[in-house]
């Protein structure tokens, strides 16, 4: 409140100077006092709020997982193009230059018939089979490799450039597993940032649903404190201060739920990474995690504390 | 011109009663009155308008010259602040002991917490209740409960002490030892006005009587002398409730 002409009524400034840095260590002792004293609710409410920030919490990292799961590896999406038979190499080699002008292609490689029967005849072991035919029966093909940044658009879209090629037989999309883990991982991450407004708007509503029980049971002291000339900040200062303390407690009960799952969860991973020949490397549970879901949680907390005490100091009344 | 002005005051509720009509009364700085009438006369709505638990409907309520129905919710805790009051009920903290219970105003304010400890006991030594400032108002006489909303009303020197039936509850030697409370906090300058029922009560002491009745001002007998009415007084100065010990 400022003091002088706009305030008819002000305090006494010997009395009260450094009054609102006071108040605020005051209302966070009483906070404490308060969460402490009531510590079984206190609890619970962690809990609640604990699991509802551990599932998108959880998810993001999963996400995060994948994510750089694939950026790590080296397989890349693609097409196949194979060609009628008997086309000529000149027709082959436009459709090559044609495609490797395209956007998000990383390269074009031909193979020509010739070639494709000697690959053929030393990868099958069917050579003297082969011998035995009157011509050559393989066309040749084009496998055209996209870059790290294609998506399944771009590469639908060269597909259908290819197809509508003269001389083109088929054209076969190479979805490779990396393409696959890569949509699980963008499921992942918008089923997670569906998870988060949910759960998030949860920790928020049972820490609205807490403070507005702290409220209740502290509405004659409200009063009180109204009738001797509290501002309404000052009386809703302390549920602000239950909520930061809900929802950080509730973001450390998510930290520990997490790190229990993963603990409970690397030795069957260890031995599946093991499997395909690589070496489990969890990322993202790391400080800056810690503190982001320690300040969210927080944030949450305080935002179900300004939902629940603004409605109800508003109506409070004096009788 | 008093140091508390109301000019064709009204309180209409939204069911259409009116609580208090027309109401034209000034009190001087310093002074001491009481207001008497039968339930229902608009005592209790006189004072909480003068609080501002109740807004006013029509007409001006200047407190030392400012029109307080004006204030803003921003500016209205900090004109409570210098306003002692006083309920039947005490709205004591039950949870709270009494030191805590008389240190609210002083706490709310963001006195520093030595400072309030000097000023709470300074009050409850005023009502004589120091010895039990650990206590739990439950383990308190009515008595003694209202006592301690007095210290909690005056500690944190008011200009203005208001009191709705301070005595409701208690029986006439402890009503009048209350009564001497309000007049030596009257005596630092502070403007009381105390709504009471009790007639014998508040004839015997001689100071100014207001009777409502149906909302309106029915009467309005002058303080028996000049030194009882007090008016143009000097409104009350931190030295003078120092050398009340306060």
């Amino acid at each position: 409140m400022p003091r002088g002409s706009e305030n008819p009524f002000p305090d006494d400034d010997a009395a009260t100077r450094g009054g609102w840095g006071r108040d605020h260590l005051r209302v966070i002792r009483d906070s404490a006092h308060f969460v402490s004293a009531n510590l079984g609710t206190s609890l619970l409410v962690w809990l609640l709020v604990g699991i509802a920030l551990a599932l998108p919490a959880g998810l993001y990292l999963l996400e995060r997982n994948l994510q750089d799961l694939s950026a790590a590896w080296d397989g890349r999406p693609g097409l196949s193009i194979y060609m009628d038979l008997g086309i000529d190499v000149a027709e082959v080699e436009t459709l090559k230059t044609r495609l490797a002008a395209q956007a998000h292609v990383a390269s074009v490689l031909v193979t020509l018939p010739d070639a494709a029967l000697r690959e053929f005849q030393a990868y099958s072991g069917l050579g003297d089979t082969l011998d035995m035919l009157s011509g050559n029966p393989l066309p040749a093909s084009l496998r055209v490799i996209l870059d790290s940044d294609a998506g399944a658009s771009d590469l639908e879209a060269l597909a259908a450039l290819a197809g509508a090629s003269p001389g083109v037989h088929e054209v076969v999309e190479e979805k490779t597993w990396l393409a696959r883990v890569k949509d699980i991982s963008t499921i992942v991450r918008r089923l997670s940032m569906v998870l988060a407004v949910l759960f998030g708007v949860g920790a928020v509503l049972v820490t609205a649903s807490s403070v507005r029980l702290a409220i209740e049971a502290r509405l004659e002291e409200l009063r009180v404190q109204k009738l001797v000339g509290a501002t309404d900040a000052q009386i809703r200062r302390p549920f602000l201060y239950f909520g930061a303390i809900y929802g950080a407690g509730g973001a450390l009960v998510a930290l520990m739920l997490i790190s229990t799952t993963l603990l409970f969860i690397e030795g069957p991973l260890t031995s599946l990474f093991s499997s395909y020949g690589s070496e489990l490397q969890l990322i993202g549970f790391d400080p800056a995690f810690l503190v982001v879901l320690l300040v969210l949680g927080g944030v949450l907390g305080v935002l179900g504390a300004v939902l629940s005490a603004s409605q109800r100091i508003v109506a409070l009344e004096i009788h | 011109m008093g140091y508390i002005e109301l000019h064709g005051v009204t309180k209409r509720y939204s069911n259409g009663f009116e609580a208090l009509r027309d109401l034209n009364v000034e009190f001087g700085a310093g002074s001491m009155t009481f207001l008497t009438g039968h339930s229902g006369a608009g005592k209790s709505t006189f004072l909480r308008m003068l609080l501002r638990l109740e807004d006013v409907t029509r007409g001006q309520l200047l407190v030392n010259g400012v029109n307080v129905t004006q204030l803003s919710k921003r500016q209205l805790p900090f004109y409570r602040r210098h306003i002692g009051a006083v309920f039947q009920d005490h709205h004591l903290l039950a949870g709270r002991s009494v030191f805590d219970n008389v240190a609210t105003p002083l706490r709310v304010i963001g006195m520093p917490e030595k400072d309030i400890a000097r000023r709470v006991r300074a009050a409850l030594q005023r009502v004589g209740l120091l010895a039990k400032e650990k206590l739990l108002p439950l383990y308190l006489s009515t008595g003694e409960q209202q006592r301690v909303g007095i210290a909690r009303a005056v500690v944190n020197r008011p200009r203005i002490l208001l009191a709705d039936e301070p005595t409701g509850n208690l029986d006439p030697d402890l009503s009048r030892d209350i009564m001497a409370l309000f007049e030596q906090f009257n005596q630092v300058g502070t403007t009381v006005i105390v709504a009471s029922h009790d007639r014998e009560l508040i004839e015997a002491s001689g100071r100014r009587i207001i009777e409502l009745a149906a909302g309106r001002i029915v009467s309005d007998t002058p303080a028996m002398s000049v030194d009882m009415a007090v008016c143009d007084a000097p409104i009350s100065t931190e030295e003078q409730w120092r050398a009340q010990g306060i």
